[in-house]
């Protein structure tokens, strides 16, 4: 007698706990999709366009950030480096190569969920293109610490915690080049950890 | 068992159909999407700064040269014109609708004489303006754009601190007024 109400409760289980876990997977697990990924760097150029895809705008409207124009620029994230190893703020990195062509670049450290963290006081907040120091050659090495470093150096939050770089470049062609084998973005390796 | 498996089979369609119309529908009801936000600031017609943490509007913009501005605006019944001027080493400015879709984007490279002089406009109201364009408007750029509703982004960066004043300057100056059609050509604009 209680067979039929049972499968049908079963059903229903099944279909509200899945489509909302599986939706709330999909939004966090990404912005949806139209990607770019060049190495350890990814950017949405139509993420803020009307022929962006459902999950990109279900994905901004929850986030609710001011997302950057295709004349404005674009906005690549790294949250693992080259080895597929997430970032965190007790390992030390370096960025070295160079960015795709863009009028002005900058650079800075957030927190697993894209928010600026704590600036360390009396420390800079980030890089950008107009003062790093570069190789002969015109491409950089920075240094992503939380002890100083020669150099070029990116300070990092003293703590262990998982972080996002978030490289932005300004006036690009990138977002619309159909060449985009020919783009590059600086390498992100891992130094070492802690004090090894 | 065969009637377990159906059960799980009806189940997991039923879950499908759920992830997809939460998927679709969602924009429509957040309240955490940027339009909302913008409109959280205050006024229309009017800059407001951005900062870097998230406030009561719930916007922010953590990248530390850049200084962002937020003006929302309703085209139904007048354009809008978008003026600001400054000695910036970069601006940009993006017009989105109410749904946050791109509508326009733009930098100071493109534009006349350095400074930004958009005017924003419904289809209608273009039509009208174009037919006898004021003396005010020749060097303004013209946007047209369907959707009664949305909300500009004005950028500009200091790349060095000592530039930062100059960029707060620009950003202050910035108005978004609304622009009367068949005013007195140099009655109301004189920025």
């Amino acid at each position: 007698m209680f067979r039929v109400p049972l499968y049908v409760a079963l059903a229903l289980i099944i279909a509200f706990g899945g489509g909302i876990a599986t939706t709330l997977y999909a939004l966090n697990a990404s912005s949806g999709f139209g990607a770019i990924k060049l190495g350890a760097w990814e950017a949405f150029p139509r993420a803020q366009t009307a022929d962006a895809d459902p999950y990109a705008k279900s994905h901004r409207a929850r986030a609710g950030k001011l997302l950057l124009g295709t004349a404005e620029g674009l906005k690549f994230t790294a949250t693992q480096d080259d080895g597929g190893q997430p970032l965190r703020s007790s390992c030390r990195y370096r960025i070295t190569g160079q960015t795709p062509p863009a009028r002005l670049w900058t650079l800075y450290v957030a927190d697993r969920g894209g928010n600026a963290p704590i600036a360390r006081d009396g420390l800079p907040a980030g890089l950008n293109s107009w003062v790093i120091g570069r190789q002969p050659d015109s491409s950089f090495v920075i240094s992503v610490a939380a002890d100083a470093q020669s150099g070029n150096w990116l300070p990092l939050p003293g703590d262990d915690r998982a972080v996002t770089l978030a490289l932005t470049l300004f006036d690009t062609p990138t977002a619309g080049s159909s060449g985009l084998i020919d783009l590059s973005m600086p390498q992100l390796q891992r130094i070492g950890c802690g004090h090894a | 068992m065969l009637k377990i498996v159906f059960t799980v089979i009806t189940g997991l369609v039923g879950a499908a159909l759920l992830h997809l119309i939460i998927i679709l529908a969602l924009p429509h009801f957040t309240g955490l999407d940027a339009y909302t936000g913008v409109l959280a600031k205050g006024d229309l017609n009017r800059f407001y700064g951005v900062g870097k943490r998230p406030d009561g509007s719930g916007l922010s913009d953590g990248d530390p040269f850049l200084q962002s501005a937020v003006c929302a605006f309703d085209i139904e019944d007048q354009p809008v014109r978008l003026v600001a001027g400054g000695d910036v080493p970069f601006w940009s400015l993006a017009i989105y609708d109410s749904s946050s879709n791109e509508v326009f984007s733009m930098n100071d490279r493109t534009s006349v004489d350095g400074g930004v002089d958009v005017l924003v406009a419904s289809p209608v109201a273009l039509t009208t303006l174009r037919k006898a364009l004021p003396e005010s408007l020749s060097q303004s750029i013209l946007v047209e754009m369907p959707r009664a509703e949305g909300y500009v982004v004005l950028r500009t960066l200091s790349p060095r601190k000592s530039l930062e004043d100059a960029a707060q300057a620009f950003l202050a100056g910035a108005t978004c007024d609304a622009f009367a059609i068949g005013a007195t050509p140099g009655a109301s604009s004189d920025q």
